[in-house]
C-alpha cells in the first residue's frame, strides 16, 4: 500500500470516528456544544465529517492504489496531484470544522470557510485530474 | 478495466468535479454575499455527489472487479449495464436540476424512478457475479 494511501485511510478512520462522536453529541440535543466554548457544532459538519472525511477519504486513498497503473515509470500519476488532494480535502475540512461553528457564533468572519471551500475544491479536482488517465480499458 | 466501468468511473468522476464546485459555492454563501441562486444548487449538489459520484463509482468498481464467467462474455451481457449508467446519469440530472430550477415535482419523481430502475438494471447484472471463486 503506498504511503500517501496510508495518509488517506488512517484520516478516514479518525474522520470515521470523529464524526460518529458528534452524531452522539447532536443525538444529544439539537447541535453539539463544544466543551469550554460557546461553539455548538451544526449538523451539516457531521454530513460532511461522514461524506467527506471518511466516505471521500477512503475512496480516494484506495483508489490511488488499486487503479489501474498510469506508466511503468509512474504507476500512480502524480505524487503531486495525489499530495494536493490530500492537503486540500483534508485541510479544507478541518478548517471547516473549526470555521463553521465560529462564523455561527457570530464571533468572526468567514476567511476560515472561504478557505475551506477553496481546499476542498482543488482536492477534489486534484484527484479527477489525477485519476482521469488512469481510468482506462485494457 | 472494462469500457462499461470507464464510463462509469469517469462519469463518477465528471460528478464529482461538478459537485465539489457546487459544493464549494455553497460553503462560501456562509462567508460571503453570494446571489440568492446560489442556495437553490443544494439539490443539485447533494444528488450530483451522493448518487452521480458515490453510487456510480461504487457500480463502475464493482463492474469491473465482481468474480468474471469463465465463458464469453466474461462480465455478463452489457446491455444493462449500459441501461444503468443512462438511466443513473439521467436521473441525477432530473432530480437534482428539476428540484434546483423548482421544476413541477413530477420531474423530481421521475429522476429517482430514472435512479432506481438504474439500481434494478445494475442488481440483475451484478447479482449472478456474487458467487463463490471457480463456478
Amino acid at each position: 500500500m503506498p504511503s500517501i494511501t496510508r495518509w488517506f485511510v488512517r484520516s478516514a478512520l479518525l474522520w470515521f470516528l470523529l464524526a460518529l462522536a458528534t452524531g452522539v453529541l447532536l443525538a444529544g440535543g439539537v447541535s453539539a456544544d463544544i466543551p469550554g466554548t460557546a461553539w455548538a457544532l451544526p449538523y451539516p459538519t457531521y454530513l460532511h465529517l461522514l461524506t467527506v472525511g471518511w466516505l471521500t477519504n477512503l475512496i480516494f486513498g484506495v483508489a490511488f492504489w488499486m487503479f489501474p497503473r498510469y506508466t511503468a515509470e509512474h504507476p500512480r500519476g502524480s505524487d503531486m496531484l495525489g499530495w494536493l488532494a490530500y492537503v486540500g480535502l483534508n485541510g479544507g475540512l478541518l478548517l471547516r470544522l473549526i470555521g463553521e461553528p465560529i462564523q455561527l457564533s457570530g464571533e468572526a468572519k468567514g476567511v476560515l470557510l472561504l478557505l475551506s471551500a477553496g481546499l476542498q475544491l482543488l482536492g477534489a479536482w486534484a484527484f479527477v485530474l489525477n485519476t482521469w488517465p488512469r481510468v482506462k480499458v485494457k | 478495466m472494462p469500457f462499461l466501468s470507464v464510463l462509469l468511473v469517469r462519469s463518477a468522476l465528471c460528478w464529482l468535479a461538478v459537485g465539489a464546485a457546487m459544493g464549494a459555492l455553497l460553503l462560501s454563501t456562509k462567508a460571503a454575499p453570494l446571489p440568492a441562486w446560489v442556495f437553490r444548487l443544494f439539490a443539485l449538489h447533494a444528488e450530483a455527489l451522493l448518487i452521480g459520484w458515490m453510487v456510480q463509482l461504487a457500480m463502475g468498481v464493482a463492474w469491473w472487479i465482481l468474480p468474471k464467467y469463465p465463458r464469453l462474455p466474461e462480465r455478463g451481457p452489457a446491455a444493462p449495464i449500459w441501461a444503468a449508467w443512462l438511466l443513473l446519469n439521467a436521473g441525477v440530472l432530473l432530480a437534482g436540476i428539476g428540484r434546483s430550477i423548482g421544476a413541477p415535482e413530477t420531474t423530481v419523481i421521475a429522476g429517482r424512478l430514472a435512479e432506481l430502475l438504474a439500481a434494478v438494471a445494475f442488481a440483475v447484472a451484478a447479482w449472478p457475479r456474487v458467487k463463490a471463486f471457480g463456478r
